[in-house]
């Protein structure tokens, strides 16, 4: 790994999503598409074979200079030249896999709540995926963690975080909205007839979210509306609830809003429809007709 | 025993090494600036807040965290307002995300008259917001099981009601409070009902590690001068629990030795 490591869209093999199609050539059309790291997961065929896989999709990948890396397997990584390895929480444990796999390889693993995203921090994941965002095949069974958890982890995770679980181009504005940076797809890229085009389409979104976040206001700044996005918008008028009290805004934005009420420059915390927005993605919050907002502060009490 | 280092001898909350007992709240201050002074005289480091929806139509900054900002405390914020879990917790995410540290009183009431705690809510958003990682101080009632169940739920300190908030009623069942605080692995923080420093004095000499205190002191006559008092009260307390009291005994014991006395009175024939 060379400088630490930054992807955005991560693309995970799933070939029972796409029956009569070879991986290589699904995968080709993900990296053409603007993959930039992708991972090897196939829970079914024994090491000899998985190792196959793997080398000649490390070839692949190598030569669209992106990383790949193995699901579940150190050793299947190590064999095959990949560049790092994605664990579960029930896999081997990552200073284990560290010890394997030396300081410069990139390991990952799976995190469906906060505690396991700050311990994998802590033990120096490389990365962590958050989630099952929503229900997914990949995973049945497995409770969804909702947007909530994305938001968690955008709040308080330093390490790169990749939203992962039902993502589709139908939801990716939500859950980046709820502040990932990064997504990961499995059937909706390799199950679709056309993976090219849908990772185009999901870089294209999260290049914008992206891109708003560097016009973004610092915490410390005060709040104006000259400091919101460049970004060209139609005028429109929508109704939501703030503090309780129904209002209707041309408000664009969760910063515009605050803007709105003079609350430049104050020590006020914002919550959108349940979920606490740090005040650095105020900016790029847009806000939807029919949400419910609370800005609120500190007042004396016991 | 050396005095100075019983009045001085610190607690620990969530990895936070305390010099003062005495955690003071900031409601109901006739003004900012008598709350400062009552804070300079209190000696108190943590102080406690309440989170609030902002006024939309006329929105003022609320005046305490702009005049402390330069002070080193430790701000507690409290979820008064919440009537269960969920609602505790949304307001304790609210005020982390503030940027004030990660401490947290849980409050959750089910009864506007008595404001008392609700014990299944406070234990269930006690045991979510400690793996959240928050450092977690609940308000309770005075009940040693219930104090154990919070411990075990992650609690950093207990904060049993000497009596329901604001009464002035000082500590109603001593009994308990003195159970709790030989029982408890945690600090053990009296918080709401207290009247005057003589209720500071009982409650640390039943064993409490520490005090929480609002409306005795923001609503005393001369709130400042009620700050001192309480602060000297807190740790006369400490230094009386430490220094080990008498038993209690039905008749009297003299102070002097019977021998040589020049009388014997003779009202006490056949009562010695």
């Amino acid at each position: 790994m060379s400088g630490p490591l930054d992807f955005k869209l991560y693309v995970i093999t799933g070939e029972n999503y796409h029956p009569g199609r070879s991986m290589m050539e699904v995968m080709a059309a993900a990296l053409r598409g603007g993959a930039d790291i992708v991972q090897l997961r196939d829970k079914e065929s024994p090491k000899r074979e998985l190792i196959e896989k793997a080398k000649r999709l490390k070839e692949l990948t190598a030569k669209y200079g992106v990383p790949l890396i193995v699901n579940d397997h150190p050793d299947v990584a190590l064999a095959a030249d990949a560049d790092g390895v994605h664990l579960g929480q029930d896999d081997l444990p990552i200073e284990a896999a560290r010890e394997l796999l030396g300081p410069r390889r990139i390991i990952g693993i799976s995190t469906h709540r906060i505690e396991q995203a700050r311990a994998a921090e802590r033990a120096g994941a490389d990365y962590i995926g958050v989630g099952p965002v929503y229900p997914t095949g990949t995973k049945p069974g497995r409770q969804a963690v909702t947007t909530a958890y994305v938001a968690q982890a955008a709040a308080e995770i330093r390490i790169p975080f990749v939203a992962i679980g039902g993502i589709t181009e139908a939801n990716a504005e939500e859950v980046l909205r709820a502040g990932a940076r990064r997504l990961c797809a499995v059937s909706a890229i390799v199950g679709h007839a056309d993976p090219e085009s849908v990772c185009r389409n999901l870089l294209e979104k999260i290049n914008a979210w992206s891109l708003g976040e560097q016009a973004a206001v610092p915490a410390s700044l005060p709040i104006s509306v000259a400091q919101t996005l460049p970004e060209r918008r139609d005028v429109r008028e929508i109704a939501l609830t703030v503090n309780g009290r129904s209002e209707r805004t041309q408000a664009a934005t969760l910063l515009e809003l605050a803007a709105q009420y003079k609350l430049e420059g104050r020590s006020v915390v914002a919550d959108l429809d349940g979920a606490v927005v740090p005040r650095q993605l105020w900016g790029e919050t847009p806000l939807q007709g029919g949400c419910s907002v609370e800005f609120v502060h500190f007042v004396g009490g016991g | 025993m050396e005095m100075n280092t019983i009045v001085q001898d610190g607690m620990v909350i969530g990895g936070r090494k305390l010099k003062s007992r005495f955690f003071l709240g900031t409601g109901r201050f006739p003004s900012p600036a008598v709350f400062l002074r009552a804070l300079e005289a209190s000696g108190a480091e943590v102080i406690t807040f309440a989170v609030r929806r902002i006024n939309l139509d006329n929105y003022e900054d609320d005046g305490v965290l702009q005049h402390v900002a330069d002070r080193e405390l430790i701000y507690l914020p409290n979820t008064s307002g919440a009537g269960n879990a969920d609602e505790a917790v949304r307001i304790a995410r609210l005020a982390r995300a503030a940027g004030l540290g990660d401490w947290i009183k849980v409050e959750i009431s089910g009864n506007p008259r008595t404001l008392l705690p609700d014990p299944f809510e406070t234990l269930k958003a006690t045991e979510r917001l400690a793996n959240e990682g928050f450092t977690v101080l609940p308000y309770t009632s005075d009940d040693p099981a219930l104090c154990r169940r919070l411990e075990d739920a992650g609690a950093a300190a207990v904060m049993p009601g000497g009596a329901p908030i604001g009464t002035g009623l000082g500590i109603l069942n001593p009994y308990n409070l003195s159970l709790i605080a030989e029982e408890a692995r945690v600090p053990v923080i009296v918080d709401a009902g207290l009247g005057s420093a003589g209720d500071a004095v009982q409650a640390m000499e039943l064993g409490a590690d520490g005090i929480l205190a609002n409306t005795p002191v923001s609503k005393a006559v001369d709130p400042v001068a009620m700050a001192r008092a309480m602060r000297l009260a807190i740790e006369a307390g400490r230094l009386s629990r430490l220094a080990g009291r008498i038993p209690r005994k039905r008749y009297a014991s003299a102070s002097s030795e019977p021998g040589g006395r020049l009388f014997i009175p003779e009202a006490w024939e056949g009562k010695t």
